[in-house]
């Protein structure tokens, strides 16, 4: 590329990349659910950007359509479905926690501590680019794992999750420069087919349960 | 590579379920609905009748340009996703009329569940035919998406529940599976460099010995994982009993026959390629520890249960258990077993929760102690449990002896894969024995408990004949025949899938 040289080019690539990590780390430290919205329609951002970055540096011009697609789904739609629902059920704040603030941001600490172990054996294969971006993904599909488990809030668990297709997202984008475009239309469909399913359930568990506190889910036992 | 006949075939295989599904939202009335549900279960079960036997004939055959892969084990699949949805369609005719009929239900929502229903369908078959493992994998997503609402189809809080702990859970493990596709693609992308169809089957299966075996390995860990949240692994299969349980009786046969099975065929389709790069010992091994493991525990959990449909998801998690060791252990035995059990579960279970869905409706109860007498209230339910069990307990003659016995065989002559057994170590096999026989003595304790004794007086004795017992009928019959012998088409089907299935 004329305009840029590799090594700017895979600096600011492993850049968006961190930027997106630390949006996770904001998503377990924040108890406030529109504002772990707001950090999830940010984090959405910054993989648009990084993935429209990895498209102009490459040269594939279907990661520019994935791009797209990320920010009017994953940063405009959805976080407006969730934002729906939570003022539709006037919970504002993760109450109850399985494992405080302080505990989970060490815990995620260790997780991308993990992550890297695991792909250090992979990551020479990759492309000079974007290697160091699928350790990254690793452990942002880690940490969302991790933040299913440690929170309780339907809404909460519903992030984590998109958090996880985020990770997942940049780990295709990274390394291997996306995935084939009907593949990847494929994945946006069911995202965001499961936010719409999982923003009916909490209006339904809500009328249920009066609540959204999956906690309270535990009437079906051995 | 595809003649006429068969490019037709696989078309009707996709546009059956999408335009019932369609229909299903526009029609009105009960009647209407059935008679398009009947037409496309049945037109999808012609359809791969035809491709089948093309498939014995030719072997494997793409079609819409390398879009559509189908050989001998995807051909097993369609045969089971086929038989097992006209069975519930079958029975479906009397279980939702008299749904509506009692009001449980609204007329209206009859429309809801034969669109998700047809959807389910579609997206088994999508999962089943592609080619590309990305598909694949949209498809077994899409799959999650379609049965939730299914699942939490009476609204009840139990059954919300159920379907929450559903979607969540499905959807964390397929999304580690997506990473193990994504990982796959890399590790391809390096010997192909074709962007488009590096994910395709007939691609990868060209070039796997040359792929890069740490990328595999990795790859494949994160697919068994993804995958096996779906088929109900231990220590993944915390959301099948609640399933289970909640979900309408016809929607449960499906699960446990049909959609544990699409997902074991996507770990399968997978390890294909992994063996042929990384040595097969470590596919095996994941496949028998795995299933080893949920076979002993969900054996001592049907001891435990006070519940007779968790009594029936439970003794899945212990059969998909046998059957992963089966294809764990692989060779000829092992594999053809695996298969055949898998066919043969399938076939049970739905029988299984056709009869389960009769008591329940009569007693309005799951509770297992409050069932009682059965012979005389419900004879011919009583005598569908009766098989059911017997078969689930893996008693002669019924088809599961003759598979459980060929993956003790296979055990016994080959032993577990890996270096964790020294070849003739009797202790897998003495496991393996000793918890078949817990799942026996606890599945025969709880079904007779429930078929005789004397039936509690407010129950209405007398069962009425209805289209409902036709393919419990069937299905009994089937049962006890594949025991004793296969019909020759069928076993050629099943002997070409399992040498697909061999390890190189």
């Amino acid at each position: 590329m004329p305009l840029m040289t590799p090594t700017i080019g895979s600096q600011l690539v492993d850049l968006g990349s961190a930027l997106l990590l630390l949006t996770c780390f904001g998503i377990v430290a924040q108890r406030r659910l529109s504002a772990c919205v707001d950090l999830f329609a940010l984090q959405s951002v910054f993989l648009a950007l990084t993935a429209t970055l990895v498209a102009f540096l490459t040269g594939i011009h279907h990661i520019y359509i994935a791009a797209a697609l990320t920010i009017v789904i994953k940063a405009i739609v959805i976080p407006r479905i969730l934002k729906k629902v939570i003022e539709r059920l006037n919970v504002s704040r993760e109450l109850v926690m399985h494992i405080n603030v302080p505990a989970s941001l060490l815990i995620c600490g260790v997780l991308v501590m993990i992550a890297f172990l695991i792909t250090q054996p992979i990551i020479p294969f990759g492309h000079l680019l974007t290697r160091d971006s699928l350790a990254i993904a690793l452990a942002i599909v880690l940490i969302g794992f991790f933040t299913m488990i440690a929170r309780q809030k339907a809404v909460t668990q519903m992030i984590a999750f998109l958090v996880m297709e985020n990770g997942l997202f940049l780990g295709a984008t990274a390394a291997t420069y996306g995935m084939p475009l009907v593949v990847e239309l494929g994945v946006f469909f069911d995202v965001l087919v499961a936010a719409l399913i999982a923003g009916i359930y909490t209006n339904r568990l809500q009328d249920a349960f009066d609540s959204v506190d999956t906690a309270h889910l535990s009437e079906l036992k051995e | 590579m595809s003649d006429l006949p068969t490019t037709i075939a696989v078309s009707l295989l996709l546009l059956a379920p999408l335009v019932a599904g369609g229909l299903s939202l526009l029609l009105t009335g009960s009647r209407w609905l059935h008679v398009a549900n009947l037409t496309s279960i049945g037109t999808l079960v012609a359809a791969e009748v035809m491709i089948a036997r093309s498939v014995l004939e030719q072997g494997s055959l793409t079609a819409f340009g390398e879009i559509v892969y189908i050989d001998a084990l995807s051909s097993v699949i369609l045969f089971i996703i086929g038989t097992v949805g006209l069975a519930c369609s079958l029975y479906m005719r009397s279980y939702m009329d008299e749904q509506v009929a009692r009001g449980v239900i609204a007329p209206k929502r009859l429309n809801l569940f034969f669109f998700l229903f047809h959807m389910f369908l579609l997206t088994m078959v999508v999962a089943t035919v592609a080619n590309s493992l990305g598909v694949q994998w949209v498809a077994i997503e899409a799959t999650t998406l379609t049965t939730t609402f299914l699942i939490a189809f009476w609204r009840r809080r139990e059954s919300l529940e159920a379907g929450w702990k559903y979607l969540i859970l499905c959807s964390v493990g397929i999304s580690l599976a997506l990473f193990g596709v994504v990982l796959m693609y890399y590790s391809s992308l390096r010997v192909l460099g074709d962007v488009s169809s590096a994910l395709n089957i007939t691609q990868l299966q060209q070039v796997a010995s040359q792929l890069d075996p740490h990328i595999l390995k990795l790859a494949f860990v994160f697919l068994f994982v993804g995958y096996g949240t779906k088929v109900g692994l231990v220590p993944m299969h915390s959301w099948l009993p609640d399933a289970y349980t909640e979900a309408p009786a016809p929607v449960a046969a499906m699960l446990a026959g049909v959609l544990e099975t699409v997902a074991v065929y996507a770990i399968l389709r997978c390890r294909g390629i992994v063996d042929q790069a990384v040595p097969p010992a470590f596919t095996g091994e994941l496949f028998a520890v795995f299933g080893l493991v949920s076979f002993a525990l969900a054996a001592f959990f049907i001891l435990l249960q006070h519940n007779y449909k968790r009594l029936f998801a439970y003794s899945s998690i212990e059969h998909m258990g046998l059957a992963m060791v089966g294809f764990g252990i692989g060779g000829p035995i092992g594999n053809f077993g695996g298969l055949f059990h898998l066919v043969n579960h399938a076939l049970a279970k739905s029988l299984a929760f056709f009869a389960a869905g009769n008591i329940h409706r009569r007693f309005k109860t799951v509770e297992i102690t409050e069932v009682h007498g059965l012979t005389t209230v419900l004879p011919w339910s009583a005598l569908a449990l009766l098989i059911a069990g017997l078969a689930l307990a893996a008693l002669p003659p019924f088809a599961l002896f003759a598979s459980e016995l060929q993956i003790i065989t296979a055990l016994g002559s080959s032993g577990l894969p890996g270096e964790w057994t020294q070849p003739g170590t009797r202790f897998p096999i003495v496991v393996l024995l000793f918890c078949s026989l817990v799942a026996f003595g606890g599945l025969l304790y709880h079904i007779t408990s429930m078929v005789w004794g004397v039936a509690p007086k407010d129950i209405v004795p007398g069962e009425q004949w209805s289209v409902g017992h036709v393919p419990i009928i069937l299905l009994g019959t089937v049962l006890v025949g594949f025991c004793w012998a296969l019909p020759p088409p069928l076993q050629q089907l099943f002997e070409a899938a399992a040498t697909l299935l061999i390890s190189r």
